[in-house]
């Protein structure tokens, strides 16, 4: 292998963003972190090594034919290539999607090493799933076994160990170790207290210029580094609630959730059953479990978007369900953010308006709003640093600014009941640290229940003490 | 059964076919009470069947199920749709007697056999709702007198009833009451629920009556909806191919150029499609559609006559009863031709040449929204009406066209719409033959070869005030600012 080569290289993404500049220079043997803030361009910086966006300037060398690329943005394309082909179905049937098994297949080289993948990140139950179906965790996986089975001259890994439960990112990290001292590596990630054992070299990006490029036995200049990227902002402070905006009072004896007996199940699959779970007022949870142990589902059963709501016995804000109540009466009482709802969020609406909508718990707002909704939306723009991106269109935004915006707009109303479905996915850390420390204020404001859920004891929460796991083994 | 619409007299023909106005937001302040409490069941779990009655059920309402017999005790497709969901199913006999709204949701070719089923085991004074009033107006069904007959249709395919709905909005909605089946004069409420109880009334809703829907419906999908978009689509390939263009670029020129210049249609009209012209090509796109209008107007008025005498739906129904011997062999001729088979190039087209290479396609679409709309208009169809089934939807069909070609569009759009659009496309192909032998690369595949692009002011005047003075354009200026005022605000 040659080393990699980039001269003063420039690179366009559809005019949407731009790398500029970059010098970088990969020796064989070397294996790069690459970090910095959300919407930085490291993500594109890596993309750009795989041959996404059009090179416009510079010169570059040595980049392998054969890159593999793990990403959010290629796991969103190719899921949004299923959901396509799902739109593109519009006779009267409903549409099953690509199988797991055959979307593997369609970039394997190694039918054997797949097989071993499948069974080992405990795939194989879900084979002839459609892919679209899997929850985030499960479709990582698949992208992960693409990436490691196609015989990749270089690998490229955009933040390969979010969203994988313990097991599985214990696996990764020793497989990585072996796999290193054969193939090259370049890897994006957040978090200064995962760097694996044989990254060599730190390269930090910045408004879409590679300004520090650090050897990491360079102890002074990578403590600089981590200093950048902890970065805090000083003073945080909620935006207040819309005093016009006042929801139909609770029932205070009553549980906020109460839910009975339940069981969520697809065919002969049960995900879990005989699930009991109350959620006092004020009350904050947090949510964990290996990937497919059916959070999501869980969480779903209360915000009334899973159709099996209606076959359990749920006691949710006052209502009984199934019994005339509908689904925007529920939602009025609950901010939701997921990664799920970051994917669903496609809209070409501006960010002050993403935020508007959370007062109409709706996906692009579609009701006229009032003076004093669009001055709280203004201060928690403001709150996140992007007010004079306001008018800015949401679908422009990095990946993690689209997160803390989706934050926000959970919280605009104030809810009774706050649900953050693993809300630190895919931020850097200087991020994640303004949101966890954003999710304790709420907690401690003690006027919203928490319910939150994650997989890192790393990102735990002050302020959160009751628990609630759940077993791969269905039944809890 | 005899045609329905025959029977009326023509002073009520006509009241019929007048019949369309867009609602405004303020009608639906009731919601969804008239169907609260009421036992709703949905005849078919498909696409349109299992989403809407996600909808309903979402908004409150009590809904579940029927099926066949055989159906269930196989458990079909339709049956794992409904119960995976968590919805009750059971059999026409267990749950009709007592259900109080009962939806029909299954396709038109059925419905006499569907509905001759059920209306012995309906309770008296339930309420029968259809998505299509094609079994009313054309077979001519007759309905119980104490029950209440009622249609709401969402303009757009399950799927989309569904995803619109969970973001909050809806899709555009249109509903009617059958006048002759209102026992209780509670036929508009129970619409205005039904339509509120899926996200509709956020999106607009257009009140209509059964014969209109039909009637306009018919027309549109045949005439420009589907019929143009295949007889454009045919003759300007063939014509491309036989002038030496590349076979992929001409392909790929065609089938997203639908899409692409009628989306310039959906914001503004044909004015705004044909200003999306340079001056000299725009002089010629109208020379061409006026060409095009006088050969082809008495082809939209067979159309229109035949929808309205029953002509057209007697053959259709002779072919139901032949097994649809005639439709499928069509639909196996249209998977033959030359640019259903030839796949789209892998060139780039810009957004602007898809205007300025197409000039011939753009000025098709103008002949065709325009006749159909004046043809519409002159038997009796009011402007708002034709508007929606001419130019509103034309966009609509163009984005299948984009995604599969013509077997995409008539996959997507109902076997009434395919059959009549079939009908259409073997009368325009030879009628347009000999205009066609007149036309050559300049207005289709490349663009106007001129060294000037000036123009004579006078002539540019006379045909911008042609194209803007068009009875389609002012009611279109009126109509989108509607939708305008309810959409997003995005």
């Amino acid at each position: 292998m040659h080393a990699i080569c980039l001269d003063t290289v420039s690179v366009d993404f559809d005019g949407r963003f731009q790398l500029s500049d970059i010098n970088w220079v990969i020796e064989p043997g070397q294996h790069w972190l690459v970090t910095g803030t959300n919407g930085s361009g490291k993500s594109a910086l890596v993309a750009a090594l795989a041959g996404v966006g059009e090179r416009v300037s510079g010169t570059w060398s040595g980049v392998p034919e054969r890159v593999a690329l793990v990403s959010y943005e290629r796991q969103a394309e190719l899921i949004e290539a299923e959901r396509r082909k799902d739109d593109a179905d519009i006779l009267d049937v409903i549409s099953e999607g690509t199988p797991v098994g055959e979307i593997i297949d369609a970039v394997c080289q190694d039918r054997d090493l797949a097989n071993e993948l499948v069974d080992t990140l405990g795939l194989r139950p879900l084979i002839d799933r459609a892919f679209r179906k899997l929850s985030t965790g499960e479709t990582r996986k698949v992208m992960l076994i693409r990436a490691l089975t196609s015989q990749p001259d270089l690998l490229v890994l955009d933040e390969p160990f979010d969203g994988l439960d313990r097991d599985s990112l214990a696996w990764l990290q020793d497989y990585l170790r072996v796999l290193a001292t054969t193939v090259p590596m370049v890897i994006v990630l957040n978090r200064f207290d995962e760097i694996p054992e044989f990254i060599t070299h730190v390269a930090y990006v910045e408004d879409g210029r590679l300004p520090h490029r650090v050897e990491r036995s360079d102890e002074p200049a990578m403590a600089d580094l981590y200093q950048l990227l902890h970065l805090k902002t000083s003073d945080l402070e909620v935006p207040q609630a819309d005093p016009a905006d006042r929801l139909p009072a609770l029932n205070p004896s009553d549980p906020l959730v109460r839910i009975s007996d339940a069981t969520i199940r697809y065919d002969e699959n049960t995900v879990f059953e005989h699930l009991d779970w109350t959620i006092e007022t004020n009350q904050h949870w947090q949510l964990s479990g290996p990937n497919g142990s059916g959070k999501t589902g869980l969480l779903s059963l209360i915000t009334g978007d899973h159709p099996q709501c209606y076959v359990n016995d749920i006691f949710v804000f006052g209502f009984q369900r199934g019994t005339g109540e509908s689904i925007w009466q529920i939602k009025q009482y609950i901010g939701y953010v997921s990664i799920a709802l970051q994917w669903e969020y496609r809209v070409g609406t501006g960010l002050r308006n993403v935020i508007i909508s959370g007062f109409f718990d709706s996906i692009g707002l579609y009701s006229k709003s009032t003076d004093m909704q669009k001055a709280i939306a203004d201060e928690w723009l403001a709150l996140l640093g992007m007010s004079e991106r306001a008018d800015e269109p949401f679908s422009g935004l990095s990946f993690g600014d689209r997160r803390l915006v989706l934050i926000a707009r959970a919280m605009v109303k104030h809810p009774p009941l706050l649900i953050l479905d693993e809300p630190c996915l895919g931020l850097d850390d200087m991020n994640r640290q303004l949101v966890l420390a954003l999710i304790e204020r709420i907690c401690a404001s003690n006027e919203t229940a928490v319910l939150y859920v994650n997989h890192r004891s790393q990102d735990a929460i002050r302020g959160i003490d009751n628990h609630l796991t759940l077993s791969s083994e269905a039944a809890s | 059964m005899a045609n329905y619409f025959n029977t009326l007299p023509l002073r009520e023909q006509l009241a019929e076919l007048g019949k369309c106005r867009f609602m405004h937001l303020d009608e639906f302040t009731e919601g969804v009470d008239a169907l609260k409490g009421k036992k709703i069941v949905v005849i078919g779990c498909g696409a349109q069947g299992l989403n809407q009655g996600l909808n309903l059920r979402d908004s409150g309402l009590d809904v579940t199920y029927t099926l066949r017999a055989e159906a269930i005790e196989q458990q079909r497709q339709s049956w794992k749709n409904a119960t995976s969901n968590g919805f009750t199913v059971g059999t026409y006999q267990e749950l009709l007697p007592t259900a109080d709204v009962v939806l029909n949701l299954t396709p038109d070719k059925q419905h006499t056999s569907v509905v001759n089923t059920i209306m012995p085991l309906m309770k008296h004074g339930a309420c029968l709702s259809y998505s299509h009033g094609f079994n009313i107006v054309e077979e001519g069904m007759q309905i119980r007198d104490d029950i209440t007959v009622i249609m709401v249709a969402p303009k757009c395919p399950g799927s989309e009833v569904r995803a619109e709905y969970v973001r909050g909005f809806g899709v555009p909605t249109l509903i009617a009451v059958h006048e002759d089946n209102d026992p209780n004069g509670e036929g508009l409420a129970l619409a205005k629920a039904y339509a509120v109880g899926t996200g509709g009334h956020k999106a607009g809703v257009l009140m209509s009556s059964f014969v209109a829907e039909v009637k306009s419906d018919l027309m549109g999908e045949q005439t420009i909806l589907c019929g143009m978009l295949q007889t454009g689509s045919l003759l300007c390939f063939d014509k491309m191919i036989e002038e030496g263009i590349d076979a992929g670029y001409a392909s790929k020129l065609i089938q997203y150029g639908w899409e692409t210049t009628t989306e310039a249609l959906k914001y503004g009209g044909v004015t705004n499609m044909m200003d999306r012209l340079s001056n000299p090509a725009k002089i010629r796109a109208f020379d061409l559609a006026e060409q095009m209008k006088d050969i082809m107007r008495p082809l939209y008025w067979k159309h229109q006559d035949d929808i309205m005498t029953g002509t057209f739906s007697a053959g259709m129904m002779e072919d139901w009863a032949n097994d649809d011997a005639k439709l499928l062999g069509w639909r196996a001729d249209t998977a033959e031709t030359a640019f259903e088979k030839t796949p789209a190039g892998d060139v780039e087209i810009s957004e602007q040449e898809y205007f300025d290479n197409g000039i011939l396609m753009v000025a098709m679409v103008k002949a065709g929204v325009e006749l159909a709309f004046e043809t519409m208009t002159a038997a009796g169809i009011i402007a708002d009406s034709a508007y929606y089934e001419s130019l509103h939807e034309t966009p609509l069909i163009a984005n299948t066209v984009a995604r599969k070609k013509l077997y995409e569009m008539n996959a997507t759009i109902s076997d009434t719409a395919e059959y009549g659009c079939y009908l259409y496309n073997h009368a325009c192909v030879p009628l347009l033959g000999e205009f066609m032998k007149g036309i050559s690369t300049d207005v289709i595949g490349k663009s106007l070869d001129l060294s000037d692009t000036g123009v004579d002011n006078a002539r540019l005047i006379e045909v911008n005030a042609a194209i803007r003075s068009h009875p389609v354009e002012a009611i279109g200026g009126v109509l989108r600012g509607y939708m305008a005022d309810m959409k997003q605000i995005i």
